[in-house]
């Protein structure tokens, strides 16, 4: 693959374009389908397509601000937006932003030559090592809640310690969002904030952190969390978008080709949540996420190398970039095509009861309308 | 374990009169159910004998509880146990009630049974200071901490309301009376609500007796469904209309169809089910139904669209004139009437049987939409827009609700005004996307605007993604340059060309995948 201006934007011929589309068709539906941003698989994707780290991030992170416009439009209409709490968010999210982007940019910029390939290594290996320890977190809590709401006991739900634990303090002042119906200490907020925009910043996932921070620890409703992490993320990513553009570090053509994907993806996902038993949403997203992790982890020696700190041999180099691609595709290929066919399964099925319907309306009653008259029985 | 159809194992009893008191729950709210109890000779039952009776039909209510009051993810069992839970609250009391008049002293019944006018439903309440007192002897606490301790209750209180009946505690609409004990003692208290009771208002009718019987009998067949091993799993919605039993359910469940009939056959008190898949519920008001009519083909189509289920609710209007009328319960002077159709002035939430009409556009439209395999149930509404609200069961998923064609009777624009009016009424009391027949294709059907609007954005999107691609080492140049004001001016333009892009392509995106794939 050619590079253009320096080493910092790849050039993209017909094959890569589909790539990153077709990156950004698979994110788009594990997205719909998990409810996170899809950034997760996007980004490393995009950096085993040759796309430096803080490009992919970059370009993900503006992908991240239109998409979010949009979803957190859809989702005010419904009221799922607790807009006064998504301001306090975004403020203490923009601080975290700020800081992921001054480290992303001080990484690139202190390993090489400003917009060079040593510096990319440095980023990139702190990207990868924050998505590892963050996502192994996230996808191993999954596996285990859904494991657990397999077995006899299944109906406890997630864990309450944090919740729990935070109650019992008092940490003046509270907040009220009615919206959410909650009271929020201004303290945890701005931790939450903080923490969910250092990483949106960083690996442009922080919907991981956001989503399950305001339902586990604030106690706002599924939906009001969902709606009002879409309305901080479209503030985050415009911020983001905004930071990474001044800095030089997104690629248009990469943002573009991301949409044509995922906005499409998005809404097979979004079906998929309807047509697929809760448990095997989350054994599907944990299985995803958990190969995505191991993914990157193949790819830090190479980065440890590119920095000199370790000495790997070249044909290994080759070998684990190899691996490192096959197994995210492996990843997010087999959860798209798991959700696929779920979903082209359900749909099939619908059409074939609409059409039978609609053919036997003249006729006799449908198979999926069963009347019986118990009048005689009674 | 309760039996179907409540307590009275099947025999059929006439309903009679229910009060539901309402409160936190105190020494002396009991005393008042208590006492008004005494004083009327009806049955004193309390909330401590409901739980009693849940725990031991098997429903986990602590859990449940703990669920509600704590910030904690609302599993999908835990909803099922919510929906168990309902439906034994109310299949016991209006069995209960069956068996013998009865007053009920609990947290939030008066929202169980929100659509019956008979049930009295009071709300109890008492100063501030008569509580933090009260707190104070009993948990032994000062005044600061039984404050905070009070606060902290009321909270979990109308947590658990909302969650369990989709309505907060504090919303005096659900109540036909208030009393303050803090301003009248136990018995004057009793006096006044005995007086109340007897007032015609809240006596039985045939309306209000066919709607109880309607919503226990929905209740009982959904507990035999959650008893049943094979159907406990699954997600189903239950409603009753004049003995016939709609059952909806989830496509993931699709396997369940054959065995509810089977589960359902003990069930006394049936005289007709029908088994529909659905993911979600379209709430149907329109006067006059017609089958053959195009804003029934379009819902038809939504309906495929999302697996839906459609809710008919026939809605009567009792009275010409104002918004007075269309907005209050009140007695009519007198009752419209339009050709072929004739109908008494009862008010309140009715099935077709109770009218003395045979209205045949109902039956039809009803008939047509279970062939279709998306028949929701249906049900009729007398009077005001208050009683359209009243019928609304909040525990239903509604996904849209529209407003068709009403008072017919009226010339066409006196029509389009009270209607729109109805319309804002309920939009503002009913948390649920609302349109009118009229709207219903612009929004959620492919039209010919629909078209334009596709090719437009998608044409507009690949011209710019042309342009971007001919000249991107120019377009690459300039948002990687490194003068601060060339950084700038690519920070704003990717600023405002990013949202404008993903507007264009959202659009196309939008309109293929669920209108023309219909993937929604």
């Amino acid at each position: 693959m050619h590079a253009l201006l320096g080493n910092m934007f790849v050039s993209l011929n017909l094959s890569t374009a589909l790539q990153v589309s077709l990156l950004g068709f698979v994110g788009g539906i594990l997205s719909g389908f998990i409810g996170s941003g899809g950034a997760f698989f996007m980004t490393p994707g995009m950096m085993n397509l040759g796309i430096t780290g803080v490009v992919a991030v970059g370009s993900n992170i503006t992908h991240k601000f239109g998409k979010a416009m949009i979803g957190s439009k859809q989702h005010g209409k419904l009221g799922n937006v607790d807009r006064r709490l998504g301001i306090y968010l975004i403020m203490a999210s923009f601080a975290g932003i700020q800081i992921a982007v001054w480290i992303n940019s001080k990484l690139f910029e202190g390993g090489g030559d400003g917009h060079g390939a040593g510096g990319s290594a440095a980023a990139d290996l702190y990207i990868s090592m924050v998505f590892i320890c963050i996502l192994s977190f996230v996808a191993v809590s999954m596996l285990r809640d859904a494991l657990k709401s397999r077995g006899p006991d299944g109906d406890q739900g997630p864990s309450m310690k944090i919740a729990n634990f935070l109650a019992r303090l008092y940490l003046p002042p509270y907040i009220s969002f009615p919206v959410s119906d909650v009271r929020i200490s201004l303290w945890v907020l701005l931790v939450v904030g903080l923490a969910t925009g250092y990483l949106a910043g960083t690996i442009g996932v922080g919907g991981f952190i956001g989503v399950p921070a305001m339902i586990y620890v604030f106690g706002v409703p599924t939906a009001v969390a969902a709606g009002t992490e879409l309305y901080l993320a479209m503030f985050m990513g415009a911020w983001g978008a905004l930071n990474y553009a001044f800095q030089g570090f997104v690629d248009i053509r990469l943002v573009i080709l991301l949409y044509t994907g995922s906005l499409l993806g998005i809404f097979v996902g979004i079906y998929g949540t309807k047509v697929v038993k809760e448990v095997l949403i989350r054994v599907v997203t944990a299985a995803v996420i958990l190969l995505c992790v191991l993914s990157r982890g193949i790819a830090v020696p190479i980065y440890l190398g590119k920095i000199g700190w370790v000495i790997v041999n070249p044909h290994l180099d080759a070998f684990l970039n190899t691996a490192s691609k096959f197994l995210l595709f492996a990843a997010g290929i087999s959860g798209t095509v798991i959700i696929l066919f779920h979903v082209i399964r359900a749909y099939r099925k619908m059409r074939r009861i609409e059409y039978s319907l609609r053919g036997d309306q003249k006729t006799e009653p449908s198979s999926a309308t069963v009347r019986l008259d118990m009048s005689e029985a009674n | 374990m309760p039996e179907c159809n409540g307590a009275n194992g099947g025999r059929k009893e006439e309903p009679m009169q229910l009060i539901c008191i309402s409160g936190r729950g105190s020494m002396r709210t009991k005393a008042l159910a208590e006492r008004l109890a005494h004083k009327l000779g009806y049955k004193s039952l309390n909330r401590e004998d409901l739980i009693e009776k849940a725990i031991k039909e098997g429903i986990q209510v602590g859990k449940l509880e703990a669920a509600t009051i704590k910030p904690q993810i609302f599993t999908e069992r835990l909803a099922l146990e919510r929906e168990y839970y309902r439906a034994f609250m109310t299949a016991y009391l209006g069995g209960k009630a069956a068996e013998s008049a009865t007053v009920y002293n609990g947290r939030s019944s008066h929202l169980l049974f929100s659509g019956i006018d008979h049930v009295l439903k009071v709300h109890v309440v008492e100063d501030e200071s008569t509580k933090i007192k009260a707190e104070m002897q009993q948990l032994g606490i000062d005044k600061k901490k039984a404050r905070i301790y009070l606060h902290d209750v009321e909270a979990d209180l109308n947590k658990w309301a909302y969650s369990m009946h989709g309505a907060s505690l504090e919303d005096a609409s659900h109540y036909d009376v208030m009393i303050n004990l803090g301003h009248m003692s136990v018995e004057n208290a009793a006096a006044a609500l005995s007086a109340i009771a007897q007032l015609p208002d809240f006596q039985v009718t045939p309306a209000s007796k066919r709607s109880i019987e309607d919503m226990v009998l929905a209740a009982n067949a959904r507990l035999l469904l959650a008893r049943d091993e094979r159907t406990f799993q699954a997600n189903i919605k239950v409603r009753a209309d004049r003995g016939i039993v709609n059952v909806t359910y989830l496509p993931r469940d699709a396997g369940i169809a054959k065995i509810i009939p089977e589960v359902l056959v003990p069930l006394p008190g049936v005289r007709e089910f029908s088994v529909t898949m659905a993911t979600t519920n379209i709430l149907w008001v329109e006067e006059d139904f017609e089958a053959a009519t195009e804003t029934f083909d379009q819902l038809v189509e939504i309906a495929a669209k999302w697996n839906a289920a459609i809710e008919l609710l026939q809605f009567v209007p009792q009275n010409a004139g104002g918004q007075e009328q269309l907005l209050s319960p009140d007695e009519p002077a007198f009752l419209e009437q339009r050709p072929g159709f004739e109908y008494e002035c009862v008010g309140g939430i009715e099935e077709e049987g109770e009218v003395a009409c045979e209205d045949r556009g109902f039956q039809a439209a009803k008939e047509a939409l279970a062939r279709l395999g998306c028949f929701g149930g249906g049900r009729r509404a007398v009077g005001s827009a208050v009683q359209i609200v009243k019928s609304i069961d909040r525990s239903v998923p509604y996904s849209l609700m529209v407003i068709g064609n009403l008072f017919l009777a009226k010339e066409h624009s006196a029509q389009m005004r009270m209607t729109r009016q109805v319309q804002g009424y309920v939009s503002d009391q009913i948390n649920v996307p609302l349109v009118n027949a009229e709207d219903l294709k612009r929004h959620y059907l492919f039209g010919s605007h629909d078209f334009f609007k596709l090719f437009g954005c998608l044409g507009l999107f690949s011209f710019i993604l042309f342009l971007i691609f001919t000249y991107q080492e120019q377009v690459l140049g300039f948002l990687s340059g490194v003068e601060s004001k060339t950084r700038f001016l690519a920070a704003v333009a990717v600023f405002l060309f990013v949202p404008t892009m993903a507007y264009l392509y959202g659009n196309t995106a939008r309109l293929l995948m669920t209108k023309l794939i219909r993937m929604e």
